[in-house]
């Protein structure tokens, strides 16, 4: 109901906190996301081409 | 991660009896279906419910969630400021060097004034000058390295093919199948690739309101302490970012249109019968496009068109736009997907035809979230009537198609812009502390459209008009100095005033496909010489480098692109520096002039942890260039470099030091060279807010006001 939990060892959580502004991240969660999006976009599917084509109809600056 | 702030709203909810209420309900949300390529649906009783049940809670816990907040204020937002407001407006692609010429004319007398009491700057914009990569630095304070929007597009790195670089709208998780139906349980996703965090956000954590209107990369919506409407890349009723519907009598002509679709019709007893093609079904397994039957009835007695479109009658003249027509699209089961249009009779003899805007989702009805909070949308639809939603609302293909003219599309534009000014004076009344920002784009179509009417030579001037609308950019500056003025006299001095821009204009008369450039030096491939649109037939196996989008470069990188070739430690970085030295100061043989100014290595010029998202080289085309239409579409064309002749004339899209957009502020600003990226720091350092070290922008103003 308030959101799923994932256990983190301590000091990983440490060296997220440390290093995510250094890094470039607004937060330690948005540090977290981009490493687990990574990861996972290797593993997902992509849409069709047909799909695509007609998603991006009409965008002014490409023909 | 985007700026997802719900923790703080979850906090100040009363929730839990909403989310009781929520397991007791079967689990079909019959509110939304799709996306596929259509979005979503009409909501249902449910959703009354759930909105009764909220107005009365919200009602209760007042008295409670006052108090909380009041304590909250004391401690934390306001305390150390000397302003209760910052007003931002924005003037999408806003030109120094003609708001230069035009004030040397006395012809911006408001924008003056601003300028007198406080300043005018260039401001210097991002790399890539485009709007999306822009108004995300401007909204976040990083540049995109730290944001990851580089560009409209980014590609899908195990496909090579391309999509919206801000956005993907997801259908369902789960669908139920009932028959030939499938119906989808839950709402479709919005996922948002832009990273870090909008200032409006961070405000809001001190309890620092804003109001944020139409600013672009703000779909989909922030969570945030405050309201916001979204802007670029908000998609039509169809899921695409604009198509226009087209009907003529007149057979000539292949029917082909890039930006929407053309319907012949037959004229039979002054009577046009056919039907307004919708989005697909996402509620049935074959996904058949839904329509509706409309009639028009020409008159040529008084010269006009009555027009039956399901249960509405309403009366066009020629070359004059309907107001907002609802569209109802039923999907079976009861359910109906709801859009609005406007209606244009371009001719009525010697052939009919009627030009129809893209579909917009219906703002009092919104088929997909486009507001935060989700009521804001309907709220203003209650307040001013049907308005534009689509991102980028301004039809531009429907012009460079020829579709519709000049006339036709000014008309447009500055609809479009009356209904913005109409929702931000309301907002400014309503934000009498906080932030009030929007953000007008009728400033960059226009000169996208009518930049050809400023270069006497310009190639796209051939067989168009030069004279009726010469005069349109300055026309156009002229009235945005007109609201610059209107919002100006309501203003106190405990309110700092901007007026910005993200990038300039400059002509775009020569297109140069750099796909051509790397096919014919070696360095991309096709495998049976068959080139076509999203590199079709181009061998992996052998390229080294291709482009699509609008300035970058990309390697076919091991590792990153799924049949890269190019290995990152071991040839990558040479090969960046090769096509670097060979494309900086490339030459247009044809009229013997430097047709790229600079490259960029991004490598070098980024260092955030999104740099590997976006292009490995930035090309910074000289004044008069930019990527040809065929290189965005990742295709490569007979010439590497030819005439633009269409009507898309001006553009930005080249090195970012030639286009720097604009800066006026009513208090002076302690540099002579401000930055987009400084905005968001400002307006935090502005409320007394620390501001956040990865920022890569500077705080513009003066902790003691001058």
């Amino acid at each position: 109901m308030f959101g799923s939990k994932i256990k983190i060892p301590k000091e990983l959580v440490e060296k997220v906190n440390k290093y995510a502004e250094l890094a470039g991240y607004s937060s330690p969660e948005e540090f977290v996301i981009h490493a687990l999006e990574k990861e996972i976009s290797k593993l997902e599917e992509s849409d069709s081409e047909e799909e695509i084509k007609k998603k991006l109809q009409g965008l002014g600056y490409i023909s | 991660m985007g700026d997802g702030n719900s923790g703080t709203i979850l906090k100040r909810m009363p929730l839990i009896p909403l989310l009781l209420a929520g397991c007791l309900y079967p689990g079909i949300s019959l509110g939304y279906i799709g996306p596929g390529a259509g979005i979503a649906f009409a909501s249902s009783f449910f959703f009354m419910f759930i909105a009764i049940l909220v107005a009365i809670l919200v009602f209760l816990f007042w008295p409670f969630r006052s108090l909380y907040i009041a304590i909250k204020r004391r401690k934390r937002g306001y305390k150390k400021t000397d302003i209760d407001r910052v007003v931002i407006l924005g003037l999408d692609g806003l030109d120094p060097a003609l708001c230069h010429g035009f004030l040397k004319q006395g012809k911006l007398p408001n924008l003056q004034k601003v300028a007198e009491k406080g300043c005018f700057h260039p401001l210097a914009t991002t790399f890539p000058s485009m709007s999306p990569v822009a108004w995300s630095s401007f909204s976040t304070g990083v540049d995109a390295s730290r944001h990851n929007i580089f560009d409209f597009l980014n590609r899908d790195v195990k496909t090579y093919m391309p999509d919206l670089s801000s956005v993907r709208v997801e259908g369902a998780k789960r669908v139920l199948s009932l028959g030939k139906y499938r119906l989808p349980i839950g709402k479709p996703r919005t996922v948002n690739f832009k990273k870090s965090r909008s200032f409006w956000s961070i405000l809001g954590d001190y309890y620092i309101f804003s109001t944020i209107l139409r600013v672009p990369i703000t779909f989909p919506p922030d969570k945030f302490n405050g309201a916001l409407l979204s802007a670029m890349c908000v998609p039509d009723l169809k899921g695409t970012q604009g198509s226009f519907t087209f009907y003529t009598s007149n057979p000539e002509g292949d029917g082909k249109h890039t930006g929407g679709v053309r319907i012949p019709v037959k004229v039979e007893n002054d009577t046009v019968s056919a039907h307004i093609p919708g989005p697909p079904n996402s509620l049935t397994k074959t996904g058949e496009e839904l329509s509706i039957p409309f009639r028009a009835k020409i008159n040529r007695a008084d010269r006009t068109v009555a027009i039956t479109v399901d249960k509405d009658n309403f009366t066009l003249k020629p070359k004059e736009y309907s107001p907002w027509i609802t569209l109802k699209f039923k999907a079976g089961m009861g359910i109906k997907v709801q859009g609005i249009a406007r209606f244009y009779i371009m001719s009525i003899e010697p052939d009919f035809q009627l030009y129809i805007t893209p579909i917009n989702i219906d703002p009092g009805k919104p088929a997909l979230a486009i507001s935060h909070p989700d009521y804001y949308a309907t709220c203003l639809a209650k307040i001013q009537g049907s308005y534009a939603t689509l991102g980028l609302a301004e039809d531009t293909w429907a012009l460079n198609e020829r579709v519709i003219d000049e006339e036709a599309f000014l008309k447009q534009a500055y609809l479009n812009h009356a209904e913005r000014e109409e929702m931000f004076f309301n907002a400014l009344g309503k934000t009498p502390r906080g932030v009030c920002a929007c953000v007008f784009d009728a400033t960059d179509r226009i000169q996208h459209m009518f930049y050809r009417y400023l270069v006497d030579d310009h190639p796209a001037n051939r067989d168009k008009d030069r004279e009726k609308h010469k005069n349109a950019i300055e026309e156009l500056y002229m009235k945005m100095d007109d609201l610059v003025g209107r919002t100006f006299e309501k203003l106190d001095d405990k309110t700092v005033f901007i007026v910005m821009s993200d990038h300039g204009f400059k002509s775009f008369d020569r297109a140069l496909n750099l796909n051509t450039w790397l096919y014919e030096n070696g360095y991309l491939f096709y495998k049976n010489g068959n080139p076509g649109d999203w590199f079709q037939d181009v061998d992996w196996e052998k390229t080294r480098a291709y482009t699509f989008g609008l300035t970058g470069i990309y390697l076919n990188l091991r590792g990153r692109e799924a049949k890269g070739i190019v290995d990152p430690k071991d040839e990558a970085p040479a090969l960046r520096k090769e096509l670097h030295e060979k494309l900086e100061g490339l030459m247009d043989e044809e009229k013997n002039r430097v047709a790229i100014r600079t490259v960029y290595e991004t490598t070098r010029m980024f260092d955030g942890p999104y740099v590997g998202n976006g292009p490995d080289l930035i090309i910074g085309y000289n004044i008069g260039y930019r990527a040809s239409w065929e290189a965005a579409v990742g295709n490569i064309s007979e010439k590497v470099i030819d005439d633009n002749t269409r009507s898309w004339s001006g553009d930005h899209c080249i090195d970012p030091k030639l286009v720097p957009g604009v800066f006026f502020s009513n208090r002076k600003i302690t540099t002579r060279t401000p930055n987009i990226m400084d905005v968001a720091p400002s307006v935090l350092d502005l409320f007394g807010v620390k501001i956040p070290a990865y920022m890569k922008g500077t705080r513009l103003f003066s902790r003691t006001p001058e």
